[in-house]
């Protein structure tokens, strides 16, 4: 049975305009693949950017906040040693790993943080089995149409399409 | 709109046969490589009385060479996040390249401060874990920040190297699979984590991007910032100055720079990627390294300058520094990375790879000599008198030495074969935009 449409075209206007047509028909199960990024295309599917800087951010202070408390405990309390009558708790001696491991806390905090939104790594997905998919990584643009329900069946989703001309339509699924 | 085609940047990696040369240069750097291990298995073995370091000189090579890699490192890295930040024309060409080259510098540099231990074997000390000795590090050490510097200037390189490369080698997986080369398609496509180009993955990925990027700037002040604060936290009076952190950074970047223009001269050559790197691409860089070579002249100046209004100490020491023994270090240095880079801003010179590239590279040599002044020259004038003999490198020094340029030599060259060597969805991205009426 087939389960998904996907609409070929070669630039990213027909396919933009083929999301929003999709989208104002009351599709909801829909995604768009592009060589590049399309920020029209990902704000038509409600997909925000902000959530990546604030797990990034909260990595880092997370990140940092344990480096800090790490050196503080150990060498206040686990390991006390005098040097010279020096203070045990030095922020000046421990605000260079606490910077630093806050910043790669964010760095790491963005990378997994933005795989773990997308739910990649994921391997295998639908689409990787139309034939012509493997240009969506190079030139081409794809519109992915979940059917769903008998207002979103096939000849729906071919009768929503074909205003846009796209190069090809494959049937996924079954 | 087959005008963002990127298909020959996508076939270089796949291409069966790289040529004589390209063998030829991975047979040199493999051999380096090599050499690199036996220094480092003849240091382990005999400890380090192989090096020519003796009181005071007790950073010698390990420290000039981290330094100078670190550098290298920093102002590829620099150059890399100004561009993804900014969003810049320049950044599709180059980025890619200068991030490769920043990470190979800092695996070329991260070898150092480990060898320079004594006891390397231990250096695992230095890292907080539960020991069976109920020791734990001593977080007022400087020893202690270097490892955390290091490292962390090591992960978040790599980093902002990966993230960016997820949707290429994507692209590699299904240029390599048609191709019938499915051995290779599964390789990519497991480090490409299941990329499909979905235009919401595409947003989070490119706030993912200029976040990590944005990260590496502070860790770029941060790692030569902590270098040069080790220096300066010592009593010699050379070192103990407050500006010596914004000197080491500033004096980084002509190396860095230099190494990037000599590289993209190279490729630009090498691989016939004069479309991708074009004459304004080249003009940018080369600009940009006669700029920061500047700056480092204001830097030199301020130096020199500012030396005469200080006390006794620091005047004798900065004035031994650069008229003592090792002045010919320094006015090389000053030569090669200040002066020479000038010429950049001629047309003419910058665009010819003949000229482009040993300057470019003179500027990292230059910065080399910079390094040995500061570290050498600097302690020429301590707050003892000196009864030893200078310092001067080792042979296991020099093979040390060659052995990490093989190594970051060999690096690239293994990205060269196997990763795109421009960003191509960048590229895909701006020629879409240049297409569009």
């Amino acid at each position: 049975m087939t389960t998904h449409l996907l609409a070929e075209f070669e630039a990213a206007e027909p396919m933009v305009a083929a999301l929003r047509a999709a989208r104002a028909a009351g599709w909801r199960k829909l995604d768009a693949h592009a060589p590049f990024p399309v920020p029209e295309a990902a704000k038509l599917l409600g997909a925000h950017e902000s959530p990546v800087g604030w797990i990034a951010i909260a990595a880092g202070l997370a990140g940092a906040a344990l480096a800090y408390g790490t050196q503080w405990w150990l060498s206040v309390h686990a390991w006390p040693i005098n040097v010279g009558g020096r203070p045990l708790h030095a922020l000046p001696a421990f605000l260079p790993a606490t910077t630093i491991v806050g910043i790669l806390w964010a760095a790491a905090g963005a990378l997994l943080g933005m795989l773990a939104l997308n739910r990649l790594p994921r391997l295998h997905h639908p689409v990787f089995a139309a034939s012509q998919f493997h240009r969506a990584s190079e030139d081409r643009f794809f519109l992915s149409l979940e059917l769903d329900g008998p207002d979103f069946d096939a000849a729906a989703a071919h009768r929503l399409l074909a205003p846009h001309r796209p190069l090809s339509v494959a049937a996924l699924g079954g | 709109m087959s005008g963002f085609s990127t298909r020959p940047v996508s076939d270089a990696p796949l291409r069966r046969d790289f040529g004589w040369r390209f063998t030829a240069a991975v047979l040199a750097s493999a051999a380096l490589t090599l050499l690199l291990a036996y220094a480092v298995v003849a240091l382990l073995w005999r400890g380090t009385a192989l090096w020519g370091t003796n009181i005071p000189f007790v950073w010698g090579f390990d420290l000039i060479n981290y330094v100078w890699w670190i550098g290298i490192a920093n102002a590829a890295s620099l150059f890399a996040v100004v561009l993804v930040l900014r969003r810049h024309g320049l950044r599709s060409a180059v980025n890619r390249f200068a991030e490769a080259a920043a990470l190979a510098a800092v695996a070329a540099a991260a070898i150092y401060p480990i060898l320079h231990l004594g006891r390397p074997w231990l250096f695992y000390w230095t890292v907080p874990y539960p020991a069976a000795t109920q020791l734990w590090p001593q977080f007022r050490s400087t020893l202690v920040w270097d490892f955390w510097g290091i490292m962390s200037h090591v992960v978040v390189t790599f980093l902002f190297w990966y993230t960016g490369l997820i949707p290429d080698l994507a692209t590699m997986r299904d240029r390599a699979a048609a191709r019938g080369r499915l051995g290779l398609a599964r390789i990519y496509g497991f480090f490409a984590l299941g990329w499909r180009g979905s235009v919401q993955h595409w947003a989070r990925h490119q706030a993912a991007y200029r976040m990590v990027a944005a990260m590496v700037l502070p860790m770029l002040v941060s790692a030569q910032t902590i270098v040069a604060l080790e220096f300066a936290t010592t009593l010699v009076p050379e070192w103990h100055q407050a500006r010596l952190p914004l000197q080491v950074v500033a004096t980084g970047l002509p190396s860095g720079l230099g190494v990037v223009l000599a590289l993209a001269a190279l490729l630009r050559g090498g691989l016939g990627l004069g479309r991708y790197i074009d004459d304004a691409d080249m003009d940018l860089l080369a600009k940009l390294t006669a700029a920061a070579a500047l700056a480092c002249g204001y830097v030199y100046a301020e130096a020199l300058l500012v030396a005469w209004l200080e006390d006794q100490a620091t005047r004798q020491a900065m004035a031994a520094r650069a008229f003592g023994a090792y002045a010919g270090l320094y006015w090389g240095a000053a030569l090669l990375v200040v002066v020479l880079p000038q010429l950049l801003w001629l047309k003419g010179v910058r665009r010819r790879a003949r000229y482009a590239v040993p300057i470019g590279l003179a500027a990292a040599i230059g910065v080399w000599l910079d390094r040995f002044s500061l570290v050498a020259g600097g302690l020429l004038r301590d707050h003892l008198p000196r009864t030893g003999p200078l310092y001067a490198p080792s042979l296991p020094e020099w093979t040390l030495l060659a052995g990490t340029v093989g190594l970051f030599a060999l690096m690239l060259l293994v990205f060269t074969r196997f990763v795109p060597v421009v960003s191509m969805f960048e590229t895909r991205h701006e020629e879409s935009e240049a297409d569009a009426p």
